[in-house]
């Protein structure tokens, strides 16, 4: 009793598995639909999504350099009036793909020669569709959004499976961080039988989601549901 | 005044950026402590007004052109830290997407337009203003900025001009030509500082007091004679009229295409040997224009071959204006972080 104790667990084998699954759950954990706020004069959200639309399909199909420029002028402008967090949060998905579409597209231009112009304008619209739609995101309420897919005559089943996947990928990604912080806390030492239990964790998040799923359907029901789903 | 890449010997360009760097890290910790947050989101637009200013050609005598930096503007508006991060913001601008100035003189242009002239410009100013600059008459407060606009440019003009100068002296091939700019002191000093003395000045000095004016009038606290001082009479106000200001000066840049000439020491590699000075043409392209380091700017001159050229300037206009405002946008948010 009187000696200090000095124990580190010996290393046991499955560690990579729980860590990608454990960031995984995390990630779903935090993937809560990130809360876009509504200006008082906001446009319409199914106004929005057609704009929005309609702005990808003139970025991706303009082979004139001109209109292209005057499209990223207007995406420009209307990032510009957002405050500095919306631009960043926008901005920074942004970067990230243009950044992909320049790996990617690198080769060709080292190999190919002289396809610089080219390389760039592909860079360019890919990073417009995704500002255009990240701005739609912050600047739309999810449950306006699905309200007006719903008004666009996408059919009621897709807007439900949408909003319910949304709900409730937080509530799978919880469950599935809390039942591998139980099994880790229940392994101290060495646990040989580590990688049997990923099946486990995998297999109860899976049933729990059915049963979660069934719950809710039944809840629905007894308050008159009647399978015509209108959005939130 | 923006100096094309290889116009200036890479020993020159690395001096002109190493002197900088001390100006700029004095400058973001000097606007950091001085400027509220919201303020530093602010300067972007003093940005761009620089970068509107810039796009406005002038016709100047001998057929070349020129055109308002604003850096003492922005100085007024936002102190010549500010003035200096933001001409330096919109240079690079220009530099990079818009193919104005060179990236390797990036040191260079930023030394002679984004501090010379807002620190002489201000400093002027500040000079003759005398000491409590609020209680000064409107029309004395003018005088002092287009005085110390005019100075300011034509002391940056100096500077470029002393930059081109000692060109043919430090570099040059065994046969005397020059590697880079191929006239000498006694052919840039007059080229630059007769026409900016003449007109380009005269142009900084009135965009300088008119915007100054409106500003002052429509959005008092955006001066930094009353960020200094904490005015306490001045409150916040909505800014729009400063915002439509922007808007029309965007409208109106397509004028600057009016100037078909090329600004003096703005020449491309393919027409230099071909411009006559003082009665004979150069007859050579300097051997560092030709082999030295170039790069493709997305939107060189603004435009693209085949592109309507009024639109394509207006669009370049909006761009450049929406990216300046971003910019600092997220500039004064890294620092808030910092600071908080």
């Amino acid at each position: 009793m009187t000696k200090t104790e000095d124990y580190t667990p010996p290393k046991d084998g499955g560690a990579f598995y729980y860590k990608t699954m454990r960031s995984l759950g995390r990630i779903m954990a935090r993937l809560r639909i990130e809360g876009g706020r509504e200006g008082r004069r906001a446009l319409p959200a199914a106004l929005k999504i057609f704009l929005v639309l309609a702005f990808i399909l003139a970025v991706a199909l303009t082979r004139d350099r001109l209109i292209l420029m005057g499209l990223g002028a207007v995406i420009l402008m209307v990032l510009a009036t957002r405050p500095a967090e919306v631009i960043w949060s926008v901005a920074k998905p942004a970067l990230a793909g243009a950044l992909l579409t320049a790996v990617l597209y690198g080769p060709a231009v080292l190999w190919g020669g002289g396809a610089l112009g080219n390389g760039l304008v592909l860079i360019l619209k890919v990073a417009m569709s995704i500002i255009s739609v990240g701005l739609l995101n912050r600047t739309t309420q999810w449950n306006h959004l699905t309200g007006a897919l719903r008004k666009l005559h996408v059919p009621g089943v897709v807007v439900f499976i949408l909003d319910m996947t949304f709900r409730y990928i937080v509530l799978l990604g919880k469950l599935m961080d809390e039942l591998l912080t139980a099994v880790s806390l229940r392994s101290v030492g060495k646990n040989n039988k580590k990688y049997s239990s990923v099946g486990g964790v995998m297999g109860v998040t899976f049933l729990r989601g059915a049963e979660m799923n069934q719950e809710m359907y039944e809840a629905m029901q007894c308050r008159g549901f009647t399978d015509d789903y209108k959005g939130l | 005044m923006h100096i094309p890449e290889n116009y200036l010997s890479p020993a020159t360009c690395a001096v002109m950026t190493a002197a900088m760097v001390p100006v700029w890290a004095h400058s973001v910790k000097k606007v950091k402590e001085e400027l509220p947050k919201k303020k530093i989101a602010m300067i972007g637009v003093g940005a761009a007004f620089s970068f509107l200013g810039m796009m406005f050609n002038v016709p100047l005598v001998g057929g070349t052109t020129g055109h308002a930096v604003g850096g003492t503007l922005i100085a007024l508006l936002f102190g010549p830290e500010a003035a200096c991060l933001a001409v330096s913001i919109a240079l690079l601008l220009q530099a990079v997407i818009f193919g104005d100035g060179g990236i390797l003189s990036f040191g260079a242009n930023c030394f002679n337009m984004a501090f010379i002239l807002p620190f002489v410009g201000y400093g002027i100013y500040r000079l003759i203003v005398g000491k409590n600059s609020n209680e000064a008459k409107p029309g004395r407060i003018y005088a002092c900025a287009a005085i110390g606009s005019y100075i300011g440019i034509c002391l940056a003009a100096l500077f470029c001009a002393v930059e081109f100068g000692i060109q043919p002296m430090i570099a040059h091939d065994s046969a005397g030509n020059a590697l880079y700019c191929p006239y000498g002191l006694s052919i840039a000093i007059p080229a630059m500082m007769i026409p900016h003395m003449a007109v380009a000045g005269i142009i900084e000095a009135v965009f300088t007091v008119a915007i100054y004016a409106f500003v002052r009038k429509t959005s008092p606290d955006l001066t930094y004679d009353n960020i200094r001082l904490a005015n306490p009479e001045v409150t916040e106000k909505k800014h729009t009229p400063v915002f439509a200001l922007a808007a029309v000066l965007i409208a109106a840049t397509p004028l600057g295409l009016l100037a078909t000439g090329t600004a003096w020491g703005e020449w491309g590699a393919d027409e230099i040997a071909e411009i006559a000075e003082g009665g004979t043409a150069l007859g050579y392209t300097p051997q560092g224009m030709v082999e030295g380091f170039s790069m493709e700017a997305p939107l060189p001159d603004y435009t693209l071959g085949g592109m309507n050229e009024v639109a394509a300037y207006i669009l370049s206009a909006i761009i450049g204006t929406a990216l300046l405002i971003i910019i600092f946008k997220l500039l004064s948010m890294a620092l808030r972080g910092k600071v908080a």
